[in-house]
């Protein structure tokens, strides 16, 4: 097993955000020496930001685990791309984490910033805090966000999550913000929270909500009542017919903006 | 002197029929302009700063051109993330300039697009435009949908110019034959004189626009008996006199764009259109605000690939709405200096973002005292274009036009200041 800690040094601006892409356990395991972060508009090494602590080594990318200490709330893009190894952040990540992740395992202590698990295709991906927006989404203009894999949330989730959703699980065990799901076309969607607007323009996919929606989409066809994981009932729409759609929304309770 | 056929530069309508009077550096007189374009032009070389100023230990000074000009290229030289911000009031020709000189310098540049039609050009990349220029509209169109805008108030001429009041080719009777749909959140000054006017609950325009898009496939049946503070017996109404016009035409404003679910409403509104084409033929514009910030998102685009937004910082063209606009840099403090130009920001953005800009080092190319300029370090006044300096704009439909000069009043045009940035830039990042 190869062990890789690294810490955050003082910044004199911590502000200025990192672009990261290199902490990445399939790059990591080759060495640290030759990799260069991006600080604002300067490129800069690892060890410039980074305490780096390495122990042991690895044959492959699955012995790689990867510490990241101290204030990371402003590093983007960690785990982009990822196949493989774990990568465990102790405190808060910034956005972008675990875009495009193929494989492996990613685990947010804290807060994670918007676009987490952007367009993820598989492994899995846990935050025990908040997440930013777009959880789980696409790129702007891009027509499938998420496509395999599994996301979990154990915090609260901000606008967008799941936007077009097109494989793969998520789960948000807190709320939602707005439009959950929205342009669906496959996988699903767990919300154990409340939530608004889900699914609109919903053509394919699972959408679960054990709390209460507001602003319930009103072209979603009633289909009748259903048993939730809970054991508790749950009233079962179609659509959305704006779309011809026929994905399956489940909320406990709904209500229109009349 | 008399000048025939100017243009105003004040809306995206660019109405290109002006007749304007000059006596040396007075406007005297401005034929043809609504009040808002008479307003600016009439003014035109009012209150405008003498010279260049900065500050100097919490007081203003005067300073000369070249030394604000060299204190604007070292701040953006020095800084590790610089913002770019404004464009959408000034030239075509400056805008281009302002691009060339973010990327040498790794910067982020965002136009006043990403706080107005931001949403709407998300939504265009996610479905496409069905869209068309205004002389299509005033000739052809029967049916008109104005949705979250009030022309009456923010486009004056929009409606004598091309659609209700103004004459079509191919309508016998315009004003009689082209009906009217308004649908706002509140009873406007355009309301009055609507065929139809939707009034909406704040925030549910997504609800009602799925709602018409479902009545339209024909599945009327599972909307519920109102939807947004709408009846579904209005909703039945609006959605068959889309279907019978010959040819709809729907603009929308900032209603639209900025309410809840922003470009998720845009998108919907493209896909009602594109649902009504299967019917009629029916096309959708943005009304666009400032009068050149379509010409910011052309320029961009043709510069960049990307139409505003557009992050330098790693030396290739990234573009993320969000991450890369203006309010999230300054709400998240990440830009370190900030060149604004051509907007005012200050009358505009949040108090969070404001007060991180008045922390870091700004200059602001514009020329007036604005909102803006308490916060700034440095202020530069230029030419205004179609006033004293001529130039390049695009119309709200993308129709570019050239925005002539009337008046000479000595000021360098924000081509000239901004490209002399860039040379001071070029002489450190390519000695």
């Amino acid at each position: 097993m190869m062990r890789i800690v690294l810490t955050m040094k003082e910044r004199t601006n911590p502000h200025i955000p990192i672009e990261a892409e290199k902490i990445n356990p399939a790059f990591l395991m080759w060495g640290t020496d030759d990799l260069t972060v991006w600080e604002g508009n300067k490129e800069r090494r690892l060890d410039e930001i980074f305490e780096v602590e390495v122990e042991g080594t690895a044959t492959s990318v699955n012995e790689v685990e990867v510490v990241l200490r101290g204030d990371t709330s402003r590093v983007k893009r960690i785990g982009e791309y990822m196949d493989g190894g774990r990568i465990t952040v102790e405190g808060n990540v910034g956005m972008h984490c675990g875009n495009f992740m193929a494989a492996g395992t990613i685990e947010v202590m804290g807060d994670a910033g918007g676009w987490f698990a952007r367009e993820m295709q598989g492994g899995a991906i846990i935050c025990h805090g908040d997440v930013g927006h777009y959880c789980a989404a696409g790129y702007r203009g891009e027509k499938k966000g998420m496509r395999g894999g599994k996301v979990e949330v154990f915090g609260n989730a901000g606008d967008f999550t799941a936007e077009h959703l097109f494989g793969g699980e998520v789960v948000v065990h807190g709320n939602c913000g707005d439009m959950p799901g929205v342009d669906m076309q496959g996988g699903y969607l767990t919300i154990h929270g409340d939530c608004s607007r889900p699914c609109g323009n919903m053509t394919k996919g699972k959408c679960t909500v054990l709390g209460c929606v507001s602003e319930m989409p009103p072209t979603f066809k009633k289909e009748g009542e259903v048993e939730g994981p809970d054991g508790l009932p749950l009233t079962h729409f179609t659509g959305d017919v704006a779309n011809r759609g026929k994905g399956n929304l489940l909320v406990r309770h709904y209500q229109y903006l009349e | 002197m008399i000048h025939e056929d100017m243009i105003c530069p004040f809306c995206g309508c660019l109405c290109d029929d002006l007749v304007i009077e000059t006596k040396g550096t007075e406007v005297v007189r401005v034929d043809n302009a609504c009040t808002l374009g008479s307003h600016k032009l009439m003014n035109a070389g009012k209150h405008r700063l003498k010279g260049p100023i900065m500050r100097d230990s919490g007081q203003w000074r005067d300073a000369s051109y070249e030394e604000a000009i060299e204190y604007a290229a070292g701040i953006l030289l020095d800084a590790d993330r610089p913002l770019l911000y404004g464009w959408s009031s000034t030239q075509g020709e400056a805008q281009g300039t302002g691009v060339s000189m973010a990327e040498l310098l790794g910067g982020v540049i965002d136009s006043t697009t990403s706080v107005c039609h931001g949403p709407s050009i998300l939504a265009i990349q996610e479905v496409g435009h069905p869209g068309c220029t205004l002389g299509q509209v005033k000739n052809r169109a029967d049916l008109i949908v104005y949705w979250g805008c009030n022309p009456t108030e923010a486009h004056p001429r929009h409606m004598s110019r091309y659609t209700t009041y103004a004459d079509g080719y191919f309508l016998e009777n315009a004003f009689r034959d082209r009906k009217l749909i308004l649908v706002d959140v509140r009873k406007t000054e355009t309301a009055s004189i609507a065929d139809e006017f939707v009034q909406v609950k704040p925030g549910g325009d997504y609800a009602v626009l799925s709602a018409l898009r479902a009545i339209v496939r024909g599945r009327e049946d599972v909307v519920p008996p109102t939807v947004a503070g709408v009846t579904k017996e209005q909703l039945l109404r609006v959605a068959a006199l889309c279907k019978e016009a010959k040819f709809g035409a729907l603009f929308f404003g900032v209603g639209l764009t900025m309410s809840p679910g922003k470009y998720k409403n845009v998108r919907n509104a493209i896909e009602l259109v594109d649902e009504l084409n299967r019917h009629t033929k029916f096309t959708l514009t943005p009304l666009r605000g400032h009068y050149n910030v379509y010409g910011s998102n052309e320029v961009f685009t043709w510069m960049t690939g990307y139409p505003y937004a557009v992050d330098f910082s790693r030396q290739i063209a990234f573009y993320n709405p969000g991450e890369t606009t203006a309010v999230d840099l300054m709400a998240r403090k990440e830009c370190d200096a900030a060149l604004i130009v051509a907007s005012d920001p200050g009358a505009h953005f949040p108090k969070k973002c404001l007060e991180h800009l008045a922390s870091i080092p700004t200059v602001l190319i514009d020329p007036m005292h604005t909102m803006t300029t308490p916060l700034v370090k440095c202020q530069i006044p230029t030419a205004v274009t179609g006033m004293d300096a001529p130039g390049t704009a695009y119309r709200m439909d993308g129709v570019p036009i050239h925005v002539k000069k009337f008046l000479d009043l000595g000021y360098p045009t924000d081509t000239e200041i901004i490209g002399k940035i860039f040379e001071k830039v070029k002489e450190v990042r390519h000695p």
